[in-house]
C-alpha cells in the first residue's frame, strides 16, 4: 500500500493512504494545509499529497497539528488520513478506573 | 511543583549525609513483619502521603510489639488521609528525642534568592510559629553564587540563643548539607521539621522536599512524574497523563487539575459534577462562579491558553472526558486572539472518536462557547461536521456571556435529565 507517513512534534503520526488520494477530486487536505494560518507542509506531487519539507523539519514543528487535513479529508476527500495522537498514561488511567467514562455509558 | 514523599526526601537527605532514622517502606503486613526483624521495636509507622500535619490527621502511629505493628499497618494502609489514599508506610526506628527544632532552605521571591530558615520551635507548623511567635524564626539570605558555608550557618545559629556550642556545631553542619540538597535537586523547598537533637547528635525526623517543575527534565534520578500543583495531595494518574501533553511541545499550554478527583465534594455539597475546559484562567473562574449557584461543580480546572495547537485540544478533551463522574462538559473561551478554529478541530476529532456511533454527538449535556479569533470558523466547523445537530450539545458564538452560557447549560442539563433519566 502506497502511503505517506510522518511524525509530528507532540509525539504522534499522520498517515495518508495515497492510493485513496489518486481518485480524490478535491485534494482538500492540500488546500486546507495551505490556508492562511495553517501549517503549509503539504503540496501536490504527481497528483497526490507530498511533504514540502524534510521529515525532520516536519517533526520539529513545521506541522502545526491543526488537524485540518484529516477533518477536511473526511468531509470532502476519500477519508485517507489517520492522525494518531496518543496521550501517555491515559490508557493506564482508564484501565485502572473502577468506573467507565460517561462516553461509554448510555443515558 | 513536584513534592516528594517523606521516604523519598529522606533518601536524598541520606545521600547528602544528613542522618535519618533507619527505616523501611512497606506496603503490607508481611513486609512490615520482615522490616521489624531488621529494625527492632519501638518503631514509628508513618503514612506516606503528601499532606502536612500528618500527626494530627492520625497518619502516624507507634508500635511496641508485633500486635500493635500489625494493627497500625492494617489501620493505615488504604485509608484516606486528607483526600489521599495511603499506599505505602514508612516504618522507622523511634528516636529518643531531646529537643525538636526546625530547619529549611527555600526560595524567597521578594529577594530572588534562597533563604535559610531556623527555629528552635520544631515539630509544629512553621506558619503557625510565624503568626504566634515571629521572634522564634531566624533567617539568613543566601547568595546563590557564593554558596552557603558552615560559618554562615553558625552566624545564624548564634542569634538563636539557648543552643549549646556542641549542638550548634552539629546543626551548622547539617544546615550546609540541607543547602546542598536544595541546590543539587533544584528544590523550591528543602525542609526538616522536626530536626531532633538526640544522644548521638541530630537527625531529620521528617523530610519535605519540593522540586521545581521546570527542573524535572534534568532531575532524571528522582523518577517523579510531573503534574500541575494540586495542593497537599499526590498528583492523580489523570493529572500526570494531562501533564505529558505539554512535555515535548511548547506551542500553547494545557493546565489541568482535578479540583475534586472522585467528585465526593460535589456530591456531598449536592452539586452535579461537570468537566471544564477554559481558554483563559480568568474565564475558567468566571464560568465556575456562574455554574456553582446553579447547582453544578466543575470537578476539574483546565486552562488551555497561549494558542495551543489543535492536537493539544484533542488530547485534553480526551483527558477531561475520561473523568467517569461528569454529567456534563463545558468549553468556554475568553475573548482573545487565540485561533479558535484549531480548538474546534481538536474538540471535533476527540468527540468523533469518543462518540463514533453518533458521529461525535455527545450523550451528556455539552456547551461549547467560541469567542475570539476565528470564532465564526469554529462554530461553522461544528455545524459542518454535524455535531451541532446533536440533541445534547449547544455551540455558542461571540455574543454570549459566561452567565448566559451557564444558564444555557443548566436548561440543557434539565432537559437531558428529564428525558433520559441521566447516565446509567
Ligand atoms: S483530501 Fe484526502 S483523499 Fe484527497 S488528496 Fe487529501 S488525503 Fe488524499
Amino acid at each position: 500500500m502506497r502511503a505517506l507517513e510522518f511524525e509530528v512534534r507532540s509525539g504522534g503520526t499522520i498517515r495518508i493512504d495515497l492510493e485513496k488520494c489518486e481518485s480524490c477530486e478535491t485534494k482538500a487536505c492540500v488546500k486546507m494545509c495551505n490556508a492562511t494560518g495553517m501549517g503549509q507542509i503539504l503540496e501536490l506531487k504527481d497528483g497526490v499529497p507530498a511533504l514540502k519539507h524534510s521529515l525532520e523539519e516536519v517533526k520539529r514543528g513545521a506541522c502545526t497539528e491543526d488537524l485540518g487535513c484529516e477533518l477536511d479529508c473526511e468531509l470532502y476527500g476519500n477519508r485517507a488520513i489517520v492522525i494518531t495522537l496518543p496521550v501517555s498514561k491515559l490508557d493506564d488511567y482508564l484501565e485502572n478506573s473502577s468506573e467507565q467514562p460517561t462516553y461509554l455509558r448510555e443515558p | 511543583m513536584a513534592r516528594l514523599l517523606e521516604y523519598q526526601g529522606k533518601a536524598l537527605f541520606k545521600r547528602q549525609g544528613i542522618p535519618v532514622p533507619e527505616g523501611r517502606l512497606v506496603q503490607s503486613v508481611d513486609e512490615a513483619m520482615n522490616a521489624i526483624d531488621e529494625l527492632g521495636f519501638p518503631v514509628a509507622v508513618k503514612a506516606q502521603v503528601l499532606s502536612g500535619r500528618r500527626g494530627k490527621a492520625g497518619a502516624i502511629h507507634f508500635a511496641e510489639d508485633r500486635d500493635s505493628l500489625s494493627q497500625a499497618v492494617r489501620e493505615l494502609l488504604g485509608k484516606q488521609i486528607q483526600g489521599s489514599p495511603v499506599e505505602g508506610l514508612l516504618i522507622e526506628e523511634k528516636a529518643e528525642v531531646q529537643k525538636e527544632l526546625y530547619m529549611a532552605v527555600t526560595a524567597d521571591p521578594s529577594t530572588r534568592q534562597p533563604v535559610g530558615i531556623f527555629s528552635p520551635k520544631g515539630g509544629v507548623d512553621i506558619e503557625e510559629t510565624a503568626d504566634t511567635e515571629p521572634a522564634a524564626i531566624f533567617t539568613t539570605p543566601i547568595d546563590i553564587l557564593r554558596g552557603f558555608y558552615y560559618y554562615d550557618a553558625m552566624d545564624l545559629l548564634r542569634q538563636v540563643g539557648g543552643l549549646e556550642s556542641r549542638e550548634m556545631l552539629t546543626l551548622a553542619n547539617l544546615f550546609t548539607r540541607l543547602y546542598q540538597v536544595y541546590r543539587e535537586y533544584d528544590c523550591k523547598l528543602a525542609e526538616i521539621n522536626p530536626i531532633a537533637l538526640v544522644e548521638q547528635g541530630a537527625m531529620a525526623l521528617d523530610a519535605r522536599v519540593d522540586v521545581d517543575d521546570d527542573a524535572l527534565s534534568r532531575q532524571t534520578t528522582l523518577d517523579i512524574d510531573f503534574a500541575e500543583e494540586a495542593g497537599e495531595r499526590a498528583a492523580t494518574l489523570l493529572e500526570i497523563a494531562a501533564a505529558t501533553i505539554d512535555e515535548s511541545d511548547h506551542r500553547g499550554t494545557v493546565h489541568f487539575v482535578q479540583t475534586d478527583p472522585d467528585a465526593s465534594y460535589a456530591r456531598t455539597a449536592g452539586k452535579i459534577p461537570v468537566g471544564l475546559d477554559a481558554v483563559g484562567a480568568g474565564t475558567g473562574l468566571t464560568i465556575m462562579d456562574e455554574l456553582v449557584p446553579l447547582g453544578y461543580y466543575p470537578i476539574n480546572f483546565c486552562d488551555s491558553s497561549g494558542n495551543p495547537v489543535g492536537s493539544k485540544f484533542y488530547r485534553i478533551t480526551k483527558v477531561i472526558m475520561a473523568q467517569p463522574q461528569i454529567e456534563g462538559y463545558l468549553f468556554v473561551s475568553c475573548v482573545s486572539s487565540q485561533q479558535l478554529d484549531n480548538a474546534a478541530r481538536g474538540l471535533i476529532k476527540a468527540f468523533k472518536e469518543l462518540y463514533p456511533r453518533t458521529g461525535g454527538q455527545p450523550n451528556i449535556p455539552c456547551v461549547v462557547l467560541f469567542r475570539g479569533g476565528w470564532d465564526d470558523v469554529a462554530v461553522d466547523l461544528f455545524r459542518e461536521h454535524g455535531i451541532s445537530d446533536g440533541r445534547w450539545i449547544k455551540v455558542l458564538g461571540r455574543d454570549t456571556t459566561e452567565k448566559e452560557t451557564a444558564e444555557i447549560f443548566d436548561a440543557l442539563y434539565r432537559e437531558w435529565k428529564k428525558e433520559t433519566g441521566g447516565l446509567q
